[in-house]
């Protein structure tokens, strides 16, 4: 790509945290996603867009606006090809397939639903008598990472669109006049400044896992960050070359770690600190129990371990339960739920 | 889609759930089923793994109504035309999901444009509705779901028959379907009309056990590491329900229904007072598919009872939303209190209760849900200290401490009534949204298609004008569709629908609106214009100002139950600062307006307009008026200020010197009721 310098992930100063869930996002995607919520100014959005430097590379069905799995969704493709008109190849082998980055597809918070879910070209249908779909950008975000800038300022039409998909894995388009529908699981990446608003619980819940962002306080790193931003600013090729081998490093770590993650065990004891945890701070439905294991599997993969230990489970608490906490209608999320167990703990 | 699903077998809890499931598979008349609880509590894996389990249906080949083989009375227009002697085939009953994104036209069907111009007839594209046609209508979110989708459904719902009028297709077909719903009730109610037409409704919400949501949680890590092989584990499970619902199938029909049972019934909806009669029929339908299921051959009065609570639920008139929330509950009394209340009141009357004493109620209301800052107040009859008050109200100059009775006290919300009319005037720049408060024209492919235009939204197209426009040309056009149509020709539909706007309450918190039950009757307008707009589908936003500054109570959002929880919540006490509160407003408004710039928020502002304390060196008075005149410079926002000033011998009329500086509407708060039925807009105009 000959687009401008981005930001090397890995010269970014600080922000453990948010780097930490972007990272098992990318081991993990069943993780569905990570919300981050900050001030600005706080390098969500670089780090966010960084995140292509490091993406492992996967193999995809050769196609301008589908990512199709060369081995499980040959059906799907089958499927797309007749609905979109075009010739489909008649055998699993004789497939075009080839190896590319995951991608990070940006969702503008003016984006209408047409663009984001595909819609049927109506000039070409009438003239030409016949059906042609534009795939939108939940077809592009398929198996990549779909990012949503100021989440909390999306419209609401949106907003259900996109909830429905990463619900379902699918997105299905039913509107004037054709019914089409494609796999698209993505990992849905949000940022967002809650002074501008509060998301919708529904939505909320939907995302695995939730960080809170602040200016970094000490002084040495934010000198650091100074003196980083200014070296990238004056040559970014070179500065993002410097920084080429630590990317590599971590792209390979991510892999490995996602070879790994099937093999990763977690004890029935530790099942039982996930679901006290839950009924501790108390939180709606299920779905925190089962992130919470998830990441912590995650985490144990990602530091080559085997075995999910206590701490993977306390550091996957404080990733997937502040944003599920029951709470009072304007209530903060918590910075520490830690901190929230504890005092529940006491009361 | 190839995506394995959970089984409904393996389902840990929500027994209520699975069995509501099996009812209405069981037996259709039920009338569907309606989801309501938190998130993440399996409502949409249990719907999507009924679909599984229901039995094949038999239809008549390749026929797009899935008509019943030897049912002459389903005929449609199409069957019609075809042979006599049609195949049969068999298939699976399908799970049909209504996206919330669903046009009109994909719901009930429409005009097929690319094949009406190729055969130059008007054929019909089948919508939804057709394809859900004895089969499940699932919508995941039910209460997003826009308004004139959802009169579609329900009419199809209501008539079994869907019946298409438009764009020159004059179609009906058979559309019997189980509706399945599920919805947040946290998102907004349901319009009690659509509530009704649900048969059943369960709520669900997660096991608090914790052998249980371990249990869970390691099936689900199962699932997710390999779908196939725990599909399989569950195999003879899954097999036996899908037995069962057969198996009730066939039994329904020999149940009876003894007299005395129904009798039963009737007195059962009566006493939980429901709405109508359609709860008895449910009821006795849910009774009778009970009995199937359990293989019974007569409804006992165990059936009707473990049915009623699901039929029941959602039908009973307090259930109606929204209701008033009920008055904020006195302050716990300490144990050695807590024996008279008589004494209560009158220690609470006479002294402020002592500091540490105040320490634990606090907790207290914490773990029960109140905002810490409300704790501290005491229950305050209007009526009390009056006179005091009075005086403190004119003694504006008077340095900071007000008389310590005022100091936050909690009033409860005065008699709520039905309001006028408030809109603003009709929109002409597109918008997009939901609700149903103004007129507007909308940038959305969605709401009522009013005319044609050269310019419209991307795709939308009107097909006839679009014809008409190329008719001219057809001869001297080349082509091989039977319309040949340039790019010039394409009209575009402009659609036109009422939508909500914001509605930011404003609302004077001080201490001069503790006096003669103001706060009270404020209050109660307030929450008549939340219910409004409840039903409008507004948003609204509440900020309150007292003491120093003002407070966003609310910021903007869907939820009106928030706000009016939060309404009882508000405190009374301390000063005016009317300034900050207008200027609260405003950036709130401009905030709004920058994410929705064709919005049309409705600033209402409830006041005595005795600002008394200033932002900066200016009289609190001028410079409110000085701020409210600088704000009409957002032509966008509509300003509304109710008086709370009773009329009497004294006035100051200061809340309508602000109306004139705001350029706004100006009543008193009875003057908002709907018995004076003049339109507010109008009079304006």
């Amino acid at each position: 790509m000959n687009k401008k310098p981005i930001y090397p992930f890995t010269a970014i100063v600080g922000q453990e945290k948010m780097k930490l869930a972007l990272i098992l996002n990318i081991i993990t995607p069943g993780l569905s996603g990570v919300l981050i919520r900050g001030e600005k100014g706080t390098a969500k959005s670089t780090a966010v867009r960084a995140l292509a430097e490091i993406l492992p590379v996967i193999k995809v069905i050769e196609d301008p606006s589908f990512q199709l799995d060369p081995e499980c969704e040959y059906d799907n493709y089958v499927e797309i090809c007749r609905a979109l008109n075009r010739t489909e190849s008649e055998s699993p082998a004789k497939l075009k397939v080839k190896e590319r980055k995951v991608q990070v597809v940006e969702l503008p918070v003016g984006a209408t639903e047409d663009r984001v879910v595909g819609t049927l070209d109506m000039e070409y249908a009438l003239q030409k008598g016949g059906k042609r779909v534009e795939p939108g950008l939940l077809a592009q975000a398929h198996r990549g990472i779909l990012y949503v800038d100021e989440v909390n300022l999306l419209d609401d039409h949106v907003v259900d669109v996109l909830l429905d998909a990463a619900a379902m894995g699918v997105n299905t388009i039913e509107r004037e006049g054709i019914s089409f529908s494609h796999p698209a699981r993505f990992t849905l990446v949000g940022t967002m400044n809650p002074e501008e608003g509060e998301l919708r619980p529904q939505l909320l819940d939907r995302f695995g896992l939730c960080v809170n962002v602040q200016g970094i306080g000490s002084i040495e790193e934010r000198v650091a960050i100074m003196k980083q931003r200014i070296l990238f600013d004056e040559n970014p090729a070179g500065f993002s070359k410097k920084w080429r081998q630590q990317s590599a490093e971590l792209t390979a770590r991510i892999t490995r770690a996602k070879e790994m993650y099937n093999k990763v065990e977690t004890s029935e004891e530790l099942l039982f600190e996930i679901a006290r945890a839950c009924l501790e701070v108390g939180v709606d439905g299920h779905r925190g129990d089962i992130v919470i294991l998830k990441t912590a599997k995650t985490l144990a993969a990602y530091h080559g371990r085997t075995e999910v230990g206590l701490t993977d489970i306390n550091e996957a608490v404080e990733l997937a339960l502040p944003h599920r906490v029951r709470r009072q209608p304007l209530m903060e999320i918590t910075d520490s739920v830690e901190s929230l167990r504890a005092k529940n703990r006491a009361a | 889609m190839i995506t394995p699903l959970y089984p409904l077998a393996a389902l840990i809890g929500q027994e209520e759930l699975q069995l509501a499931l099996l009812l209405n598979a069981v037996n259709p008349a039920i009338g569907g089923l309606l989801i309501r609880g938190e998130k993440g509590t399996a409502k949409s894996t249990a719907v999507r793994a009924l679909a599984e389990l229901l039995p094949e249906i038999e239809v008549v080949s390749g026929c797009r109504f899935s008509r019943r083989p030897a049912r002459r009375d389903e005929l449609c227009l199409e069957c019609r035309g075809c042979d006599d002697e049609p195949g049969i085939s068999r298939r699976a009953a399908r799970l049909v999901n209504l996206p919330l994104n669903a046009t009109e036209d994909r719901v009930a069907g429409g005009i097929d444009f690319p094949a009406s111009l190729k055969r130059g007839r008007a054929i019909l594209q089948t919508g939804l509705l057709a394809e859900a046609h004895r089969g499940i209508l699932y919508i995941d979110e039910v209460n997003l779901l826009d308004d004139h989708i959802t009169d579609l459904i329900l009419n199809a719902a209501a008539s079994g028959r869907n019946i298409i009028e438009r764009e020159g297709i004059s179609v009906s077909h058979p559309a019997r379907f189980i509706l399945i719903g599920t919805m947040n009730p946290e998102e907004g109610e349901l319009r009690p009309q659509l509530l009704d037409r649900f048969g059943l409704c369960v709520k669900v919400r997660g096991c608090d056990e914790l052998e249980r949501r371990v249990a869970l949680l390691t099936r689900r890590e199962k699932f997710d590491r390999d779908p196939l092989k725990f599909r399989a584990a569950f195999q003879t499970e899954s097999d036996d329900l899908r037995r069962r619902i057969k198996a009730g199938r066939r039994q329904l029909r020999k149940v009876r229904m003894p007299p005395a049972q129904r009798i039963f019934i009737g007195e059962l909806c009566a006493a939980n007072n429901v709405a109508g009669h359609r709860a008895d029929l449910m009821l006795e339908q849910t009774a009778l598919a009970l009995a199937a299921l359990q293989g019974e051959s007569e409804v006992r009065t165990e059936h009707i009872r473990r049915a009623a609570p699901m039929v029941l639920r959602h039908r009973q008139r307090e259930a109606q939303p929204p209701q008033p929330p009920q008055p904020p509950q006195p302050p716990m009394p300490e144990p050695p209190l807590k024996n008279n209340n008589q004494q209560d009141e009158e220690k609470s009357e006479n002294q402020e209760p002592p500091k540490e004493d105040g320490q634990e109620p606090r907790e207290a209301q914490q773990s029960t849900g109140r905002p810490p800052d409300s704790a501290s107040e005491e229950e305050h009859s209007a009526a009390e200290g009056q006179e005091e008050q009075a005086e403190a109200e004119l003694d504006d100059s008077e340095p900071n401490q007000p008389p310590p009775g005022l100091e936050d006290s909690v009033f409860e919300i005065g008699a709520s009534f039905r309001v006028k009319k408030i809109t603003t005037a009709r929109n002409r720049t597109a918008r997009r949204g939901s609700g149903r408060r103004s007129r507007s024209i909308v940038s959305l492919k969605q709401g009522r298609y009013s005319r044609a235009g050269r310019h419209g939204l991307q795709g939308d197209i009107a097909m006839d004008a679009t014809i008409r426009a190329a008719a001219p040309y057809q001869k001297s056009r080349s082509g091989n569709l039977a319309v040949k149509l340039d790019p010039q020709d394409f009209r575009y539909k402009i659609r036109e629908k009422r939508l909500g706007n914001l509605l930011l309450f404003l609302i004077d918190a001080s201490g001069s609106m503790g006096v003669r039950g103001r706060m009270a009757a404020s209050k109660g307008a307030v929450m008549s214009l939340l219910l409004d707009a409840y039903q409008k589908r507004d948003k609204v936003s509440m900020i309150s100002f007292r003491r120093a500054d003002a407070k966003v109570n609310l910021p903007v959002t869907n939820s009106v139950e928030m706000a009016g929880k939060l309404l009882a919540e508000i405190p009374v006490g301390g000063r005016t600062p009317l300034s900050a509160g207008l200027i609260k407003g405003y950036e709130q408004t401009r905030n709004f307006l920058s994410r929705e710039p064709t919005g049309r928020p409705i600033v209402i502002i409830l006041t005595d307009g005795k600002a008394n304390v200033s932002l900066g060196s200016a009289k609190p008075v001028d410079e409110m008026l000085k701020i409210a005149a600088a704000m009409t410079a957002e032509k966008r926002a509509k300003y509304i200020v109710v008086d709370t000033e009773e009329e009497g011998l004294v006035t100051f009329d200061l809340a309508s010197r602000l109306a004139e500086a705001l350029e706004a509407d100006y009543f008193k708060i009875k003057d908002i009721k709907a018995e004076d039925l003049v339109n507010i807009v109008r009079k304006k105009q």
